[in-house]
């Protein structure tokens, strides 16, 4: 894959590269602020950008802005968007309707390499990638808090895992289960939940996130 | 400043800015003189009159009655001034003109307290200290405006006129020699109706009134300035918003300085962690994740150098992550400050890029948030010293007089600080200012620099 990675801290920026080299992907460009972050996007028309949030010049969320602006311009880049905090409201505008091609991560997944790369391959594929925080905060702010106390224990596991993007297989690799299983935990949830079923990754992603929106 | 310097700045002084305004507000009291006074006389007149017949109409001294209605009549006008709020209208002009003139912001008392009913209403107004205050003001600013009228007349304006003498008498004073016409009297300080004992005949006597005239010019400056600074004196005092409602503005304006500090500094110090140990410690987890996934679950180890390598990164990013910590704990908190302040102020002392000489006898403690204050006040003012000053040689005195901590810094270096051009002196002096005390910085340019914080034991 072709990446261009976004990041003003030099260090954490050298180390994103290095990991992403060392999986196997091209690294176009590595920039530190969200002007070069779309100048860089609009030259080498990477597969995913990795952005983080809170760069120069305001430090605020030039990041986030700069990702929101490629996904309006290019909505074929993937986006991955880094940051030390979770926002429950930077993540829905960076959903913005629909989950396709879009990752929102605390840096401290990096460390999980090779789910962090998962991450970054999902992405690129067209997948989500959210943050167990956020899935967290939406599970808790929750409108539909009777329909989520009708589910097991390990059916609130599967549907987080789910919200966070992940396929049967991704899921079923995470909670150490058998795919059958997971498909059967699944389809119990959607029935629970009245959720219609669907066989595409995407469009399910695309249902859980839409019952958990508070 | 050496002696040509003061010369230099002597003879510019008529010439600034400040010199021409401060002559303005002097110029501009001049109608109280005459308005104040008059409006009295007539309007005591006038009631008088009205209430005891003319009193003034037969010759001779007023009857001890007509006095007595006079005086009656000037507290009654005194009280009316207070009551209608005229007194506050007329001080409105003068405290204004000190504002735009002097630069001596006062700001207006708050208005009277409203009150139901007539009664209750000249109650409220008879009470109203501001209002009484603008009466003493009134009368005080009579003999000022006439001070002030005096040294703009007979400084400014006699002294000008005196200059022109050589300029003018050739062509004036060239009848013939049978002709005898009276002197010309010069108007100077000593003698400012121009009857005394200064007076021009000749020509070559206009010279004298032209050095008089010059040397009234150069001191006039500073005959206005006394005025100014003395009626700016009185403004502030009587035509301000009283003592207690002063202290509760200072109060109020410390207090949002402390609040605004207070956010700034969990701000900095927010933008310092996610800046500094935080991102340390993500590139130092992401090292490791990157090392572990060389070393592989099992067996031998593939890419060993790389994983090395890596690992070493990871050692320095926390070792790096624990100085940094480290730092901002000390910012927030030196826990050397729990001994007290001369300990922590020797550690300071010892560790300055300036060799720095200290000395504490504070007998009683003061109050843990007053150390800190003290503390961190040095800190700075040291930093002050090491970035700015280029000082050989740096004294710390902390000392305690009369319930005051007094903490004194002085340095040998080419002086210059000025408390308006940096934030980091004023953002003291407001630091300092919350709890009372107060931050003075004497550094004149060539040096040396000594600033002293005076804070209280507790605050």
């Amino acid at each position: 894959m072709r990446i261009v990675i976004a990041e003003d801290a030099a260090l954490f920026r050298a180390g994103l590269a290095r990991l992403l080299e060392d999986d196997g992907h091209q690294v176009c460009a590595a920039v530190a602020d969200g002007d070069e972050l779309l100048a860089a996007a609009a030259e080498y028309k990477p597969d995913v950008v990795i952005a983080d949030i809170r760069m120069p010049p305001t430090y605020t969320d030039e990041g986030l802005r700069a990702a929101l602006e490629l996904r309006r311009t290019r909505p074929e880049t993937a986006v991955l968007v880094l940051s030390q905090y979770i926002e429950t409201r930077y993540a829905d505008s960076l959903l913005g309707g629909s989950p396709a091609g879009v990752g929102y991560l605390l840096k401290d997944r990096v460390a999980d390499v090779t789910e962090f790369t998962d991450a970054v391959s999902r992405v690129a594929a067209g997948g989500t990638a959210l943050d167990r925080e956020v899935v967290g905060q939406l599970l808790a702010a929750s409108r539909h808090a009777d329909g989520l106390r009708a589910l097991t224990a390990r059916e609130r596991d599967v549907l987080a895992l789910m919200a966070e993007g992940r396929s049967n297989t991704g899921v079923a690799a995470a909670l150490v289960l058998t795919l059958g299983t997971v498909e059967k935990h699944v389809a119990s949830i959607f029935g629970k939940l009245g959720l219609p079923a669907s066989e595409s990754d995407n469009r399910r992603v695309l249902a859980v996130l839409r019952y958990l929106e508070p | 400043m050496s002696a040509t310097g003061l010369a230099a700045a002597a003879v510019r002084a008529p010439f600034t800015g400040r010199a021409r305004r401060e002559l303005l507000f002097c110029l501009l009291g001049v109608p109280f003189i005459v308005f104040l006074p008059l409006a009295g006389f007539f309007a005591t007149a006038l009631l008088a009159a009205h209430a005891h017949g003319t009193p003034w109409a037969g010759r001779g001294n007023p009857s001890a009655l007509a006095i007595a209605a006079a005086a009656a009549v000037a507290v009654l006008l005194t009280v009316l001034l207070v009551t209608t709020g005229a007194a506050r209208g007329l001080a409105a002009a003068p405290r204004w003109l000190a504002g735009r003139l002097l630069g001596c912001q006062v700001v207006a008392p708050p208005p009277p307290r409203q009150a139901r009913g007539v009664l209750a209403t000249l109650e409220a107004r008879l009470r109203d200290g501001p209002g009484w205050r603008a009466v003493a003001y009134l009368l005080l600013k009579v003999p000022v405006a006439l001070l002030g009228g005096y040294a703009a007349g007979v400084f400014w304006a006699a002294g000008l006129v005196n200059l022109t003498f050589p300029f003018w008498w050739l062509e004036f004073r060239n009848h013939p020699a049978s002709v005898r016409l009276s002197p010309v009297p010069v108007v100077t300080p000593f003698d400012w109706i121009g009857q005394g004992h200064f007076q021009v005949t000749t020509f070559p006597g206009t010279f004298a009134a032209f050095a008089a005239g010059a040397g009234m010019l150069l001191t006039a400056p500073w005959a206005t300035r006394a005025v100014a600074v003395a009626d700016g004196w009185l403004i502030q005092r009587l035509l301000g918003p009283g003592p207690l409602a002063q202290r509760l503005r200072d109060l109020e304006r410390t207090r949002a300085l402390a609040v605004d500090d207070a956010a700034a500094r969990l701000r900095r110090l927010e933008r310092d962690l996610h800046d500094g140990a935080q991102i340390r410690l993500a590139t130092l987890a992401m090292n490791l994740g990157m090392a572990k996934k060389k070393l592989g679950d099992h067996g031998d180890v593939t890419d060993a150098e790389a994983a090395r390598e890596l690992v070493s990164a990871a050692l320095q990013g926390a070792k790096d992550a624990l100085g940094e910590l480290r730092e901002l704990a000390r910012g927030i908190h030196p826990p050397v400050l729990d001994n007290g302040l001369a300990d922590a102020l020797a550690t300071l002392a010892a560790s300055n890029a300036i060799p720095a000489e200290l000395t504490v006898s504070v007998p009683v403690r003061p109050t843990p948030a007053i150390e800190t204050i003290a503390y961190f006040c040095a800190a700075e003012l040291l930093a002050n010293a090491a970035k700015h000053s280029q000082a050989n040689k740096i004294k710390i005195d902390v000392t305690e007089r009369a319930g005051v901590l007094v903490v004194r810094i002085a340095d040998d270096g080419r002086g210059g600080a000025d408390p308006a051009a940096g934030s980091g002196l004023s953002g003291l002096r407001q630091r300092v200012a919350v709890v009372d005390g107060s931050l003075d910085i004497v550094s004149p340019p060539g040096g040396p620099t000594q600033v002293t914080v005076e804070l209280p034991l507790r605050a």
